[in-house]
């Protein structure tokens, strides 16, 4: 295959896509509020699978399951939320992390969700309206490209999130976020409720977090528990210390950076074999975040300043 | 909005038989006083008394192990920071604590009281009126800094001002946060003299104005003596003395407790 | 959180004892609520298997929290390096060397990479001030780098020791796989030799100086630096001794399955009380044996989830730990 190849290059785009509104929702977290989210793929998980059963179980059109499966990850985030975001930072970490793992085994383990076998035949709909789509685009000579209408569907919905969050970030509203980061005892010697604006911001990303996992089912046909254990959550992580902490755009570049990395690998022609390249590919993640966090923990266009946070 | 030494106005503070430890250490071992509204109080104390953990305890910081804080009238004690200063009852601290990644600017605009924008609902709903209030706020941040000298620095990072800006612009932040009773832990810490004798002045017109109550912890006993109203005396964690600049200059418990101690180190 | 530095050292030798003679007097109790319940045979085999389980979990929990009490950093390598102590082991047997040296060999490379990557990584972190964020993502870094160079190496197939794990013993009414007992045996030695090590020795004396307090200790003039490597080299051989211990005891591993078992790891941990070195053991033991008791009443598969769950709760209602340590709430 060339490096010019159009399907791999919208491969690369389509996952870059949904890791990158995943991201956002840590961006909003990490970067902006100094919340150490690390159960982001527990939310994902929620989502996906509230789509998924709502289709396959009780035949909900697939764009009316949208709303309730951000509600869905919305609620478990402030369920979530409340007992934990009074912990210090490392034991909220520890607490979100055992969330995503208690989300990814009750899936694993329960009779309703499909076990390991997981849920498949919910995205017949969405099918439907890519040939659809598929069909139009051949019109002006992009027909070729099955996966090119969720492309443009991803990238179209990453594109609002970070207007919105964006948005966001210059209000009221974004600036207790950033004061908290930056100390949240004096926030809240200023007036301002630290544990609502911290569940807020919570449940923002965890609704980020239902939209990535909708994209994501799209994208892999069937889903199983597997594809959503805490690994997920750090390539986010790798996303935001490549772009950078507290920037939006950082999360654009970021995803397009480490996405081009890990599929690129294949250029390479290694003598290896799919198993091997798959493990090289986290050992690649993992490398770009120890040297990133010593060489230049602010990313590619972060502000070191912006990425203090507190015990 | 007099404060002569007969007034009949109920304390706009109470603080009763207040307990705080912390392991073996007792921080606050039963204090007691009542600041008078409109008053400058000064409260003083060795290193160690227990003056910082007193002020985390009304501010909500800390919760007392025993004893009763009431503000206006009301208890207060296990009251969550925001609510205490939702009620008009502010702090500032001692180690000076400003949003270093923001500028000064919005630093001030932060404390801004009833501010629509902070609600994401009210962000959308109430729109007009969120940006009406933005701007109000922004007049009253910029007019604050002015009159402490930090408007050239509006747009700067407040990570990049100095120790005594930094405490300059905690005691304007605090203000924004239109209270009537302000704790100001060592306000003039490494504040050049003339600055902080003008910051003083603000105190005392803040007062005379806008009737605000002020209770600040403070070791330079000239400062004290000039400025106070009222002085409390703490060492090893309760009040051991208070009343008039004067009577406290005089008071052997005191010269005991304290005095001997500054008197010795200047 | 206000001027926390002014904290004294908090009243932690005033005798161990008593809290785990508690603990005792608890777990035995529990033992005999359940043997009424369920009947001697069925409670009896399900501690022992309990027990089994306290092993691995308590001797890999203690290095977590030792790390976490010195260092502040949440060590999301830890389970990893349980991997590579039970992998490294693995291939040194596979080679034909008998197993005690080849665990023995595997504890000292698990020990030299923890050292080395205190060399490479933390240390220069420790002197450039780096926030918790970027410790934190430097651990899932290395965890992602040491989890899937082993699965490079070793692919992801499940591996065992080779050696018959199906060949079991019976202790009256009770049965327990060979491996198992030995397991069982090592790691309640070991646990014994760990506690007692932590009081007696110079070295546990130290590092429990530094967990409890680095500012002190720093003052009193204890080589920080030296002793930090030496908890990292202590943290990575009792990691492979668990690890070698967990493939003994469940018979077979993957690549994933430090990672699996970490947060049971940081349960034990957070149970004992963070920083904590006694209550990890302690909290490792109870783990252990919840895990395995909770079978006597729900299906097997739900064993994880009974840690989780034992994690949120100690979160929520008990944040010090039993043993208490670092506060956890702001
Ligand atoms: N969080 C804490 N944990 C343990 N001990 C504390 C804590 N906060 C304060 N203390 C102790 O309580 C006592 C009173 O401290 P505090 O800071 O209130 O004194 P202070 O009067 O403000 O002193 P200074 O004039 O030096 O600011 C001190 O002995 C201090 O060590
Ligand atoms: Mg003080």
């Amino acid at each position: 295959m060339s490096i010019l190849n159009a399907d791999f290059w919208i491969g690369v785009g389509v996952i870059a896509g949904i890791y990158g509104i995943f991201a956002l929702g840590l961006q909003l977290n990490v970067g902006l509020t100094g919340l150490l989210n690390l159960g982001q793929a527990g939310f994902m998980c929620i989502g996906a699978y509230a789509m998924g059963m709502l289709v396959v179980d009780a035949g909900w059109p697939i764009l009316a399951t949208l709303p309730v499966a951000i509600a869905a990850a919305v609620l478990a985030g402030v369920l979530v939320g409340l007992p934990s975001l009074r912990l210090r930072s490392d034991y909220f970490a520890i607490a979100t992390i055992a969330f995503a793992e208690i989300v990814r085994y009750v899936l694993q383990n329960a009779a309703f969700a499909g076990g390991n076998q997981g849920i498949i035949g919910y995205d017949a709909e969405w099918r439907d309206f890519a040939a659809w789509a598929s069909d139009r685009l051949a019109a002006i000579g992009l027909g070729e490209q099955m996966q090119l209408p969720l492309l443009f569907s991803i990238w179209l919905v990453f594109a609002l999130c970070v207007a919105v969050l964006r948005w966001l970030r210059r209000t009221p509203w974004g600036r207790v976020l950033t004061a908290i980061r930056e100390d949240e005892d004096a926030a809240a010697a200023l007036g301002k409720n630290v544990l609502a604006f911290k569940l807020q911001s919570l449940a923002i990303a965890a609704a980020l977090a239902a939209i990535a996992g909708f994209f994501l089912a799209l994208n892999v046909t069937y889903l199983y528990p597997g594809e959503f254990d805490p690994t997920f959550t750090f390539f986010g992580y790798a996303v935001l210390i490549l772009g950078g902490f507290a920037s939006y755009g950082g999360v654009v570049l970021g995803t397009i950076v480490l996405w081009t990395l890990i599929e690129g690998l294949r250029f390479l022609d290694l003598p290896l074999s799919s198993g091997e390249v798959g493990s090289l590919r986290f050992v690649l993640v993992g490398l770009t975040l120890v040297v990133l966090s010593m060489a230049r923990p602010q990313g590619l266009l972060g502000r070191r300043a912006e990425m203090q946070l507190r015990q | 909005m007099t404060h002569s030494a007969g007034s009949p106005a109920p304390p706009i503070l109470v603080v009763e038989d207040v307990h705080k430890s912390f392991g073996g250490v007792r921080a606050v071992a039963g204090a007691s006083f009542a600041l008078q509204r409109g008053a400058i109080t000064a409260l003083i104390g060795p290193n160690g008394a227990g003056k910082t953990t007193l002020f985390d305890l009304i501010t909500g910081f800390a919760a007392p192990d025993a004893g009763a804080i009431r503000f206006e009238g009301k208890p207060i004690e296990g009251l969550p920071p925001h609510s205490v200063t939702r009620r008009g009852l502010v702090r500032t601290f001692q180690l000076t604590r400003v949003f270093a990644a923001m500028t000064v600017l919005d630093n001030m605009m932060l404390a801004g009281r009833g501010q629509p924008g902070e609600g994401l609902l009210q962000l959308i709903a109430r729109r007009t009126a969120g940006q009406r209030v933005e701007g109000e706020v922004r007049e009253r941040a910029l007019a604050a800094l002015h009159r402490f000298d930090l408007d050239g620095k509006a747009g700067d990072y407040a990570g990049t001002l100095s120790g005594g800006q930094r405490k300059l612009l905690e005691l304007a932040r605090a203000l924004m946060t239109d209270p009537t009773l302000v704790l100001l832990d060592e306000p003039m810490a490494g504040v050049n003299r003339v600055l902080g004798s003008r910051l003083l002045d603000d105190v005392e017109e803040l007062r005379r104005t806008a009737g605000m109550t002020f209770l600040f912890v403070e070791h330079d006993m000239d400062i004290v003596m000039r400025r106070a109203d009222h002085v409390i005396v703490m060492a090893e964690g309760a009040v051991i003395a208070e009343g008039s600049p004067d009577a406290i200059r005089a008071d052997p418990r005191v010269i005991d407790a304290y005095l001997g101690q500054a008197r010795s180190r200047t | 959180m206000i001027e926390e530095a002014s904290a004294p050292p908090s009243p932690r030798w005033h005798s161990r004892l008593p809290p785990a003679a508690w603990l005792a007097l608890v777990i035995i109790a529990a033992l005999a609520l359940l043997a009424g319940v369920k009947g001697p045979v069925e409670a009896g085999q399900a501690t022992i298997n309990g027990l089994v389980d306290a092993g691995y979990v308590a001797l890999g929990a203690v290095g977590l929290t030792l790390i976490f009490g010195i260092l502040r950093i949440i060590n999301f390598a830890h389970g990893d390096f349980l991997t590579l102590g039970a992998y490294v082991a693995l291939m040194i047997a596979a080679s034909g060397l008998p197993i005690w040296l080849a665990a023995a060999l595997a504890i000292l490379v698990t020990a030299a990479v923890a050292a080395a990557l205190d060399k490479l990584v933390w240390e220069p972190m420790r002197r450039m001030q780096t926030s918790t964020l970027q410790l934190l993502l430097a651990a899932i870094g290395i965890a992602l780098v040491l989890r899937y160079t082993i699965q490079f190496f070793a692919g992801s197939q499940v591996r065992s020791f080779g050696q018959d794990i199906l060949s079991a013993v019976n202790l009256g009414p009770w049965h327990l796989g060979t491996l198992q007992l030995v397991a069982l045996l090592a790691g309640i030695a070991l646990i014994v030799a760990v506690g007692l090590g932590l009081r007696f020795t110079a070295v546990g004396k130290q590092m429990r100086a530094l967990s409890d307090n680095m500012a002190l200790a720093e003052v009193t003039g204890i080589d920080t630096r030296g002793a930090i490597r030496l908890t990292w080299i202590v943290a990575g051989a009792l990691a492979a001794i668990a690890g070698i211990l967990y493939a003994a005891a469940v018979g077979t591993i993957n690549p994933n399955f430090g990672s699996l078992i970490l947060l049971s790891l940081f349960t034990a941990a957070v149970l004992g009380g963070i920083g904590n070195a006694y209550g990890a053991l302690l909290g490792g033991i109870v783990i252990g044996l919840a895990q395995e008791w909770s079978t006597l009443f729900l299906n097997a598969r739900w064993k994880p989830a009974v840690g989780f769950a034992i994690l949120i709760l100690t979160l929520l209602v008990l944040p010090r730990g039993i043993f208490g340590r670092v506060p956890a709430r702001t």
